[in-house]
This record gives C-alpha cells, structure tokens and sequence, in this order.
C-alpha cells in the first residue's frame, strides 16, 4: 500500500502537537508482511494512530507510548524490523504523495536503504552466533596509502 | 473553475530556502499547481548516465530524472519551473542543461531561475504568468494580426506607453515617465486617442501589460492583462515580421531585462532580471546626466567613441558612475565614455542573462533602450550578428497588447 | 546513554542501530520535528523560513547558497550537541535533507573538527560486509558512555 493511498482523507495537519512523535517500523521478513503488523500494532496500542506504508508502518502518539509500541513491535522479529524517526505525522499534507504529485525525496532514500537492508539483518543474528565471531571485527574505512618505494621495490623484484 | 495548469516543479535546495511557501505562492495567483514528477530510485540511479551529467549531489540527481521523466512522457506537465540555489557552481550546471534539454527534447515552456532566501513571490509572479499563459494561451499567442480597433498599454517601471491599432496598423501612440501608475497611464491614453483622432468609447479592446498591469487593467477593465514576457516577445516578431521559426528577443528595461529566446511567436525559454542597475536603462540614463546630454544623443554620441579606451564593466550602478567619473577626470572623451557606458550594459547582459537562453537569430532589440544606437552596436558586436530593432521598438508591450487584445473584439 | 550524529541523518539503518544499542540519534528527523511542532511557524513543506539560512551563518559564509545554510540551521545546532558519529562514506543516494553535496561535505568537516569519537564506514553489499558493519557499529557504541557492552 502506497505512503499516497494511506495519507488519503485526512484532516489538515494532525498530530504535530508537542510532545508526540512518530516513527517508521519497517519490516523486511517472509514471515511478516506489514499488514501482520499493522494488525499486532492496533491490538497492542489501539490509541495510537498507525499507518501503513511501503515498507511498514508509521506510527504517531505520545512518545512514552509510541516508544512502547516500537519496543513491542520489535520484539515481534528483532533482526529484520527496524525504526527510526520521522519529523511529520503520518499524512501531513506537507509531505504526502497525493498533494506533491510524487515522492517527496526522503522516500527514495529509504527505498535506497531498504535494499540493504537484508545485510543488516544478517548482521544483526551473527551478533549471537559464536561461529562468526572472527568476522564480527569490521575493518575501519580504508584510506588507501600510497605504495611505498620499498613496496613497489619488492614487487618489481618479484615479478 | 478553470483545470489549473500544472507546472513540474525541478528544484533543489528551494525546501531549505524557505521559499517554497513564495513559490506556491506566485504558482496560486496565477491558478496553477506546482507538482513533483513522479520518478522511481532505478530512474535516479540511471539519471546521470543518461543525461550524461553525473553530479555529486543526489537532488540534483533527482532532478534531472524528474526531467527525464516529462521528456520521454512518462510524467505529464504544462509547463517546467526550474529552481535552484543562487550561487551554486553545480546546480547553475544542472538548471541550464536541463532548461535546454527540455526545451530541445520537448515542446514545454520552460523558465529557469536561481533563488536567495529574500525570492519573494512577487519575483516569481511574471515568470509563473508567462509559463500558464504559454500553457493555457497558445491559441491566442498564435495570433499574427491585429484587428478591429484596440489599444495596448504598457505601465513599465520607468515609462508608461499606449499605442492604439487598427486594421493591423499603429495609428497613435503615447509615451510618458511613469509617476502615478493611473494617472500616467490616463495621460499617455489621451496622447495616443488624440494622435490617432478616434474616441475612448470607440475602442474595442485593451490589453495591458507591464509592472502596473494589474493595478491598471482592473481600474480601466481591460479584456486582457498579461505579464510582459509573452506581450514583448509576440510584438518583437510581430513588428520585425519574423513571426515564423525562430528568434532572440533582449528587452533591457529601466528595472530588469529580459531575454526571450521565442518559436513561431511563443516563448520558449525566457531569463528575466535579477542583476543589477549597472546593467540596466537606468546606467545610460544617468551616464547621459553626467555627460549633460539628453538621454537621445547618447547613443549617437556612443556611435563615435571607442568604448575599450575605458575601463567600465560593473553590475553595480554605484561602481559604474565611479568608473565613468574617474574616466572623465582622466581626461577621456564623452564619446569614449558613452561608448564605454553601452558597451557595458551590454556586456552585462550578455554575461549574466544571454547565457540562459539559447541565442537563435534573428536577434530583436526592443524597449526603450532599443532606441540607443551606442547599445545596439555594443550588444551587436558582443553577439556577432547584425540586431534588428523595429519601427515602434520602444512600444513593443503596448504593440504587443493591441495585437492581442484582437482575439477579445466581441463579434456581433 | 550518548548522543550520536548519524550521517547521512535521514538514514533508517543508522538511527535504527544507535537507538537499538542504546544512544539517541541525532538525525534530520528529530530537526524537522522540531520545526513541524513550533506553533505559529507556517512555512510549509518543512517549515523552514527565510529566518533559517540566516541562522546558518553560523556554520557558512553569507556567499553560500541559501540551501546549504538553511539545512545547516538543522544540522548544525545537533553536530555542535553530538557526543559522537558514525558517518556512512558512500552515502551517495541520499536525498532531501542530504541531497546537497556541498552541505554534506561541510557537515563531515565539522564533524571531523570536533573532538568526539567517529566512527566511518561503507554501507554494506553483502552478508559478510553486513556482519561485519552491524559488528563495527554495535561495538563503537558498547564504547561511549552508557553503552551496553554485551
């Protein structure tokens, strides 16, 4: 279900009190479609206003029970649901496809990252699989070095 | 209601300029919507290859895939507004490629600006008219001859102008600075009806262009009140007789310049303004004040000066008068002044707004300015071309608007 | 508990990682979220005002594009609270907020120029990349303060 299709028909500028907030819940499982959660979401915190969207849901309330909810939400698959902040309530008219003609750009940045996010579940389980303890030290961004003389020396020599 | 005319918004930066509000702002007055063409990631990702412009930053990816996007059809527009920030190197890149791309790869107005924090939808107003009118007003901009008995009236910034028209000829005009905008224009409409010996109440349509239209057309009702950009430029090719394929038409004002690259008589890609008075009719004016000559003998003045002997070439109307007083203290002739003058208003102009539209010649100078020769020959040497300034150059909008102002004559 | 600067600060994988482990992201939203919740301030989409790229004086010269200066009247006020960073170097496909390269390249330098723990890496394109850059994160924020080191 589109972010255009969830927004439709609602009243101008809700949820923007201070005080609330709302976040994405995005899911990435065969076993959980975003529907699954939207159903969990409503019987945990029926107060809550929850949408769906492409990727899962956004949800809006006050913070102690939006926090409340995410943690609940999470627990459902913890390595393949993830969260993160949004600065407008779902279908503010600022932001919603319907009235931009197109995706606001945002979209496409989570459209971007969605597409990796299935390494970051990965990661996620290998914290608590002791075979991949080895692979668990990531190496730093690397800033390549200039070869040395006595590198390219030793390399002359060898070929 | 009327369908409002939807404009595909290509901006980058304008969301973090606080501008946007001035932009639905301008886009609401002229009853049309400002819309996002809808894109996908795999269109962005694919955008710079395509275009052939790889940039660094990802807006500007997405614009031009969003261009893309009204290109190839797959995203439906009237019209193009291409906004991006004043002073970035990258963007000013991207907003010119794209301009020509769209104009050349489709047949959708296109205007391109560059915005500050202080753009205001007032800036933004002529600009927006002139895409809806292109968009909505084809039928009318096809027009090549006037009809009946119409006036035109032009409330510019520095003159007031009228002009009235019968049968596809001008038979009087009327021309006076503009101090009150009614009550200059009352004057230059009784100049114009006493020339051309017909009566107010005979008229049968008037069109009203210029920075008072507004004001001006709703107090006199006129059938017609249009910005200044599609008025100019249908009256340049109409008075040089170039209505067919294409043609440049520069119009350096008393407060801004405009420069119109135009098709068959429509506006195609269109700059306006935004430099400063050192580029404007207003520098001439106040180097002819300096020189102690009428505004009219500075251009022939100009015509026998060398304008390299000295150095004048600032935006700024302040620096410009220094270098023009420094250049008589040291003993330089007015004519080499008047020259220098000409020559740089023009280089202005050629430097800050030419290189935003596509020079197509015939090349047609119009307004006031267009009378000076001095500033004729400078731009023309400065283009490479021969410049064409018609008989009533300097009435072009209230031209513009009597042979518009036809396709409203009420036929019985 | 530390708060983290997540660059680029629209992105889902950082703020969902940092908060996971413990901190709080400091990201576009929680900025725009303060503006869209001022009462009184209309300038929408973002409620950004021509007010806001003379705020980011501040961080860049008046010569500067009004966009880059108008995010960092976002950005700036989090970089200066930041506690530390985690910068994603290929953040190329980053859009809105981080869709201005120059405002990008200007928000990585003031981060390098304040004395907090950074934290820089690719994003991953494969499973073991994946393992390895979750592994990376979680143990740069076991080692802030209040960080959760099991």
């Amino acid at each position: 279900m589109s972010e255009a299709a969830s927004a439709g028909g609602l009243p101008a500028r809700p949820g923007v009190r201070p005080g609330t907030a709302t976040k994405y819940v995005f899911v990435d499982s065969p076993d959980l479609t975003a529907a699954d959660l939207a159903l969990r979401a409503y019987e945990i915190a029926p107060a809550a206003q929850i949408k769906e969207t492409c990727f899962g849901l956004m949800i809006n309330g006050l913070e102690a029970d939006v926090e409340r909810l995410v943690k609940a939400l999470r627990a459902l698959d913890p390595d393949r649901i993830f969260v993160k902040d949004r600065g407008f309530p779902p279908g503010d008219e600022r932001r919603c496809r319907a009235n931009l003609g197109g995706a606001r750009p945002g979209f496409y940045g989570h459209e971007n990252e969605m597409r990796l996010i299935r390494y970051i579940s990965s990661g996620l389980r290998a914290l608590r699989d002791p075979k991949k303890a080895d692979l668990l030290r990531a190496k730093p961004k690397k800033h390549d070095e200039p070869l040395s003389p006595d590198r390219l020396r030793e390399l002359i020599e060898e070929s | 209601m009327t369908v409002p005319v939807r404009i595909a918004l290509l901006g980058c930066g304008a969301e973090y300029s606080g501008v946007m509000p001035e932009i639905y702002e301008a886009a609401r007055q002229v009853e049309a919507e400002v819309f996002y063409p809808d894109v996908t990631l795999a269109d962005i990702r694919s955008a710079g290859k395509g275009f052939g412009l790889d940039v660094h930053s990802a807006d500007l990816k997405l614009i031009i895939a969003r261009a893309e996007a009204l290109v190839t059809g797959r995203a439906e527009a009237d019209a193009v507004f291409i906004a991006t920030c004043f002073r970035c190197a990258e963007a000013a890149i991207v907003r010119n490629e794209l301009r020509r791309y769209i104009h050349e790869a489709s047949c959708l107005p296109v205007v391109s600006y560059s915005f500050t924090e202080r753009t205001t939808s007032g800036t933004l107003l002529t600009r927006m008219e002139a895409l809806v009118t292109i968009a909505r007003r084809r039928a009318l901009l096809a027009r090549e001859r006037q009809e009946g008995l119409t006036m035109g009236l032009d409330s510019g910034s520095a003159t007031t102008k009228a002009i009235i028209m019968k049968d596809n000829e001008v038979i009087g005009t009327g021309w006076r600075p503009t101090t009150q905008v009614q009550q200059s224009a009352d004057e230059v409409i009784a100049l114009a009806l006493e020339e051309s010996g017909v009566r107010r109440s005979e008229i049968e349509a008037v069109g009203v262009t210029g920075y008072g239209r507004f004001l001006l057309g709703n107090a006199i009702g006129a059938d017609l009140i249009q910005e200044e950009l599609t008025v100019n430029s249908k009256g340049a090719v109409y008075l040089a007789d170039r209505q067919h394929g294409f043609a440049t038409v520069i119009d350096i004002g008393g407060m801004d310049n405009k420069a119109i690259t135009v098709q068959d008589g429509i506006p195609g890609v269109f700059t306006m303004g935004g430099i400063c008075a050192g580029a404007s009719g207003r520098f001439l004016e106040m180097t002819a004040k300096r020189l102690g000559i009428d505004i009219t003998e500075l251009g022939p003045l100009a015509m026998k000066g060398t304008a390299k002997n000295v150095p004048m070439n600032s935006y700024c109307i302040v620096f410009g008068t220094q270098s023009l007083v420094n250049a008589l203290a040291a003993g330089n002739t007015p004519a080499d002044v008047a020259a220098a003058a000409c020559h740089s208003v023009a280089e202005q102009v050629y430097e800050q707004q030419l290189q935003e539209v596509d020079i197509r010649e015939p090349v047609i100078m119009v307004g006031g300015t267009s009378l000076i020769s001095g500033l004729v020959h400078a731009m023309g040497e400065l283009l490479q071309t021969e410049i064409v300034v018609p008989r009533y150059s300097q009435y072009i909008g209230a031209v513009g608007s009597a042979l518009l102002a036809s396709g409203f004559i009420r036929k019985e | 508990m530390a708060k983290v600067y997540i660059y680029p600060g629209t992105s889902l994988i950082l703020s969902d990682l940092v908060a996971r482990f413990g901190h709080q992201p400091l990201g576009s939203a929680l900025a725009v979220r303060e503006r869209v919740q001022t009462p009184g301030l209309d300038s929408p989409p973002l409620q950004i005002t021509p007010e806001d790229p003379k705020k980011g004086l501040r961080y860049a010269a008046v010569e500067v594009p009004s966009g880059v200066r108008g995010r960092m009247s976002l950005f700036g006020p989090q970089i200066e609270e930041a506690e530390a960073g985690i910068i994603i170097s290929d953040a190329d496909l980053s859009f809105g907020c981080m869709g201005c390269a120059r405002t990008n390249e200007l928000v990585q330098f003031l981060l390098h120029r304040r004395d907090i723990p950074l934290l820089e890496l690719d994003y991953p394109c494969n499973d073991e990349e994946g393992v390895r850059f979750v592994a990376a994160i979680k143990e740069f924020l076991s080692s802030l303060p209040g960080g959760v080191s099991t």
